[in-house]
């Protein structure tokens, strides 16, 4: 590569580091533990409302299904809302509607920033603990209470294990068990019940959430786990006495299919309810008065009084009487007040000074003020602190889009007065200006593989009419593309029961075989003219095929007979010593004599190479490299990688046929278009939440090194991009007349300009409803391609591969 | 005027239609491709233009209870056959001559219609609509597209399948329903949202569109 093209790279890089690093800033948030401020004697030798607390917090417990009629099967509870032993609310749960940032809101009452949401994936990471942050819970332990906890490990993860006296985390990494997760909670229940020897008790269901994922909000499994909930409230209602509070409440919502992260109405529309016998001798609030549950559907999911979510942290704290957590934006529930009486203003006056102090104002002495004037002007400070949750560094910000619009300006300059006026080059630009401007779409931007499919049938329509010789090559390519659509579902909007990856877990044999097929068939390409070669790949590909069939064996999958005899065969080839090994054992091994064997491969034919340059040594090299990506793709999608070799030789022949002038730089273009159309039909969106993590641990031990995951996680779900990257090269080094510095020109357009766009877009919506759920990840991703594939696969690999082919 | 000079002065050039250098500088326009010979065109005219799509376009979106493409589609179908037979085909000139509309090809053309609703339905879940489910759904599409270009099939079958020159009808049809797609994404959750709705629509503007200024191209 020139230096011209590795500095304007290296600009491009640095300008979007410097953007992300003013627009993900670590919140600011006030240390230390919170003291009674106002009347603080007075406060502090004040009778709690309730001696004890049981919280049940049901993951994705959405409003309707405790509350709407023939949705919710809560019928203890709707018994208990109309004796007004319950009061019901809905809470709003601020996006990002996932469980670690709704925990911290729950318990720390603050909003949350997109790092958590970041953070609710890497499992491992300690850096989002709540240790020394306030908390409701930490307040309890200050003053001695003592707090038994059981369900998911997410709060074991959040709070130091000294909190809780008493603990049993339940790992939510199996979504598909409905049952276990739950009974591994209530298996709890009588001891804690009969011994009563705590003072806080929180249960935390994740069986709900799970039933959700799998079969969306209408799942035939939902009547059931409604009543196995109800069940379990009507157990703790019925043993515990008028001075415990016991709470019910959603972590966050779900959409009809399921799924939670995004700012919907029903994501972020949590159930809520406060049950206890004392409840019934105070007025019920007035939303509530006269309404016999279960109530009629509402609109948007919204019934009985609407509240914030985080206004569980000071009503929980006045109600208890602890101080209120010093990053609580929440503000009291003023139906609440009757079961404080005449401490009510004194407890409302306290939040209102912690409030103010949060927002930093000055706070004029309130003394006998009205209450309702105080919780007004609370609520729209609320509002304006959980807008301004994070503090942009505008200085970052304009920095990096002014030096990155700098480096664009060049890269076009230099792209358009190189460029010659063709098919291709038009292409390119017609993509990177629709690209680039979807990205002001927040919906183009969750459905962006619908502009990728879009983009590829225009292209294979128009070549279809512009070179209708070439019939059944497009013919051929158009329908492994529509097979390519059909493997995952992508996106956030349409969710297809039939999908090949569905059909293919369900028929296992089925699955099984065309991974043998593709790995024979891509191990295999060229074997009459290079045929030890073929044989070293076979190689690497039977070993890569004896991992999948272990690694699915491991967890539960089913493999085939024939594949079992074989892992057994080859293990005991493999590790001599005659002792039979345990499955589980032999993944870390097995991995990395796959991985030590393919470095073998191809550093000799480097060493070959150096000696004999041969053109063809990157159409040699290139089976190998898809068998290591093959490696690290899931095994309902392997048979994808078949569909990818009989795609690409029809792509070869249609460009061979119908562009010879433009072979390349058409290439070039569909390569760009297929890495991401492909990405997205592996199951790739947006969003955070489809990073798949399965395959990153692919030959590691435990005492694993987070780079290494991290590369291994990255290859994992690049790896179609990576492939259409490479097969791009391949035919450049064999057909180009440019150089590949030239010829790279065009995705470095492509991607400075859309990097640009979108780093506008998301200064233009900083204050837009989806920045943190539609916005920020896009940008997270936006890095991801930027650093993977446009910088390490595209300028350091593939420009050292060329050098190695001379 | 023009139209009656043409068949006027197609008599004399009849014998003469193989040689192209006469036939070009005579009748047509003359940045025009020849598609076969003698050639097929369609007269560049206000005549071509579909109203009558306009008009169910504007029912379609404003006025149909719940979108309801069944119903259109059956209103599309007299209306076609009109288009065909008072504007499309005294348009259309095959090899200098403008033939009467022929009642039997009429429906031929009408049964070829319905075949090609297979493979037209064929093509659209190639190009990216749901398979197995809402066949139902794509099969109307494919059936609107198809009844949508019934007047240049009709052609198409008249000329002796010079499909070289229809071709763009049939394009502007479908690159209505590509640009169309567009709507599908959106996260508005409207009724009109659904599949095929938007296609429809697409379909039509397509049409119009096409019937209207494919004879300028």
């Amino acid at each position: 590569m020139r230096f011209k093209e590795v500095g304007l790279l290296f600009c491009q890089l640095l300008a979007v580091l410097i953007f992300a690093a003013g627009f993900f800033p670590q919140k600011k948030v006030l240390k230390g533990d919170a003291q009674f401020q106002y009347m603080a004697e007075t406060q502090r030798a004040l009778e709690p409302a309730f001696d004890k607390l049981v919280l049940v917090v049901i993951d994705a417990l959405r409003a309707d299904f405790l509350f709407q009629q023939n949705v919710s099967h809560f019928d203890f509870v709707h018994e208990l809302l109309n004796r007004g032993e319950a009061w019901g609310f809905t809470a709003y749960s601020n996006p990002p509607t996932v469980t670690l940032p709704r925990l911290k809101g729950i318990t720390t009452g603050s909003a949350p920033n997109f790092l958590d949401a970041i953070l609710n994936v890497a499992e491992d990471d300690s850096s989002s603990n709540l240790k020394d942050q306030d908390s409701w819970i930490s307040q309890f332990a200050k003053h001695g209470k003592k707090i038994h906890f059981f369900g998911d490990d997410t709060w074991l993860k959040l709070f130091p294990e000294e909190f809780f006296q008493k603990h049993d985390g339940t790992n939510s990494f199996f979504v598909s068990d409905f049952e276990e997760v739950d009974t591994n909670v209530t298996r709890h229940l009588p001891h804690e019940l009969q011994h009563k020897d705590w003072d806080v008790l929180i249960l935390h269901y994740l069986g709900l959430d799970h039933i959700g994922h799998k079969g969306g909000a209408a799942s035939q499994f939902m009547p059931p786990k409604h009543r196995e909930m109800d069940a379990v409230i009507r157990q703790i209602y019925d043993q515990v006495d008028n001075r415990t509070l016991l709470c019910v409440m959603g972590d966050h919502g779900m959409n009809d299919l399921g799924n939670h992260g995004g700012s919907s109405a029903g994501e972020t529309s949590a159930g809520m309810v406060f049950i206890s016998k004392m409840l019934s001798s105070y007025p019920r609030p007035a939303a509530q008065d006269g309404v016999s549950s279960p109530v009629t559907a509402a609109e948007d999911y919204q019934f009985f009084t609407r509240i914030q979510q985080v206004d569980f942290v000071p009503t929980i704290a006045s109600l208890f009487n602890i101080p209120i957590p010093k990053n609580s934006l929440g503000v009291f529930v003023r139906e609440f007040s009757s079961l404080l009486g005449q401490h009510a203003t004194t407890k409302i006056i306290e939040n209102y000074h912690q409030l103010m102090q949060l927002a930093a104002k000055k706070t004029a002495a309130r003394g006998n003020d009205d209450i309702d004037s105080m919780l007004a002007e609370m609520k729209d400070v609320q509002a304006t602190l959980a807008r301004t949750a994070t503090n942009y560094n505008y200085a970052m910000l304009f920095l990096g889009v002014g030096m990155l619009s700098i480096v664009t300006a060049a890269t076009a300059y230099c792209y358009i007065s190189s460029a010659r006026l063709n098919e291709a080059s038009v292409l390119m630009i017609a993509v990177t200006a629709l690209l680039g401007s979807s990205v002001f779409g927040s919906s183009f931007v969750e459905e962006e593989h619908q502009i990728w499919w879009w983009i590829i049938i225009a292209v294979v329509g128009y070549s279809w009419a512009t070179r209708p010789s070439c019939t059944p090559s497009h013919l051929v390519f158009l329908v492994c593309a529509r097979l390519l659509r059909g493997w995952n579902n992508s996106g956030q909007k349409f969710m297809y029961d039939f999908t090949v990856a569905e059909l293919l877990k369900s028929h296992p044999s089925i699955k099984w075989l065309l991974v043998c097929a593709t790995l024979a068939v891509v191990a295999l390409d060229g074997f009459t003219e290079r045929p030890l070669l073929s044989i070293f790949n076979l190689l690497a590909g039977l070993l890569c095929f004896v991992y999948k069939t272990c690694w699915a064996n491991v967890n539960g999958e089913v493999s085939p007979t024939y594949a079992q005899t074989l892992v057994t065969k080859a293990c005991s080839l493999l590790f001599a010593g005659g002792t039979p090994w345990d499955d589980k054992q032999l993944l870390v091994p097995l991995a990395r004599l796959f991985f030590k064997v393919t470095a073998a491969i191809v550093c000799m034919r480097i060493a070959y190479n150096v000696v004999f340059a041969k053109r063809k040594f990157l159409s040699e090299l290139f089976p190998l490299f898809t068998i290591v990506l093959i490696m690290q793709t899931a095994s309902q999608n392997i048979p994808l990688f078949l569909v990818f070799t009989i795609m690409r030789s029809s792509l070869r022949n249609i460009l061979r046929v119908g562009y010879p002038q433009q072979r390349c730089e058409m290439f070039f273009v569909l390569s760009l278009i297929l890495q991401n159309l492909s990405f997205f039909q592996f199951g790739g969106t947006n969003s955070i939440a489809t990073i798949d993590l399965t395959n990153s641990y692919n030959g590691i031990s435990e005492n694993y090194n987070i780079y290494v995951v991290g590369l291994l996680m990255c290859i994992g779900n690049m790896a179609p991009a990576i492939y259409w990257s490479l097969a791009a090269v391949v035919d450049h080094q064999l057909y180009s007349k440019k150089s590949y510095a030239q010829q790279k020109l065009s995705s470095m357009f492509f991607y400075s300009v859309n990097s640009l766009l979108l780093l506008v877009a998301c200064i233009c919506m900083r204050y837009h409803l989806f920045i943190w759920s539609v916005f920020s990840p896009k940008l997270c991703y936006l890095l991801g391609w930027n650093i993977l594939i446009h910088f390490l696969t595209e300028t350091v690999l593939e420009p050292f591969l060329l050098m190695v082919a001379g | 005027m023009t139209t009656k000079k043409r068949p006027v002065g197609k008599k004399k050039f009849v014998s003469f239609s193989d040689d192209d250098a006469l036939s070009r500088t005579g009748r047509l326009p003359k940045n025009l491709p020849q598609h076969g010979s003698p050639p097929v065109y369609v007269r560049r005219t206000w005549q071509t233009i579909p109203f009558h799509l306009i008009v169910l376009s504007y029912w379609f979106i404003k006025h149909s209870n719940g979108y309801d493409v069944r119903k259109c589609t059956w209103l599309l179908v007299p209306c076609q056959v009109l288009y065909l037979a008072l504007q499309f085909n005294p348009a259309t000139v095959y090899g200098n001559k403008i033939l009467k509309l022929n009642y039997a090809l009429l429906a031929v053309s009408g049964v070829t219609c319905i075949l090609l609703t297979i493979p037209c339905m064929l093509l659209v879940v190639l190009f990216g609509a749901p398979f197995l489910e809402m066949l139902d759904k794509t099969w109307l599409l494919s059936l609107h597209c198809c009844v949508l270009s019934y007047p240049a099939v009709y052609s198409v079958l008249n000329s002796d399948f010079k499909v070289g020159f229809f071709k763009k009808y049939f394009i502007s049809i479908a690159v209505g329903c590509w640009i169309s797609c567009l709507a599908i994404p959106l996260d508005w959750d409207r009724p009109w949202q659904e599949w095929p709705i938007p296609l429809v629509v697409g379909a039509q503007l397509g049409a119009m569109f096409g019937y209207t200024f494919c004879s300028q191209l």
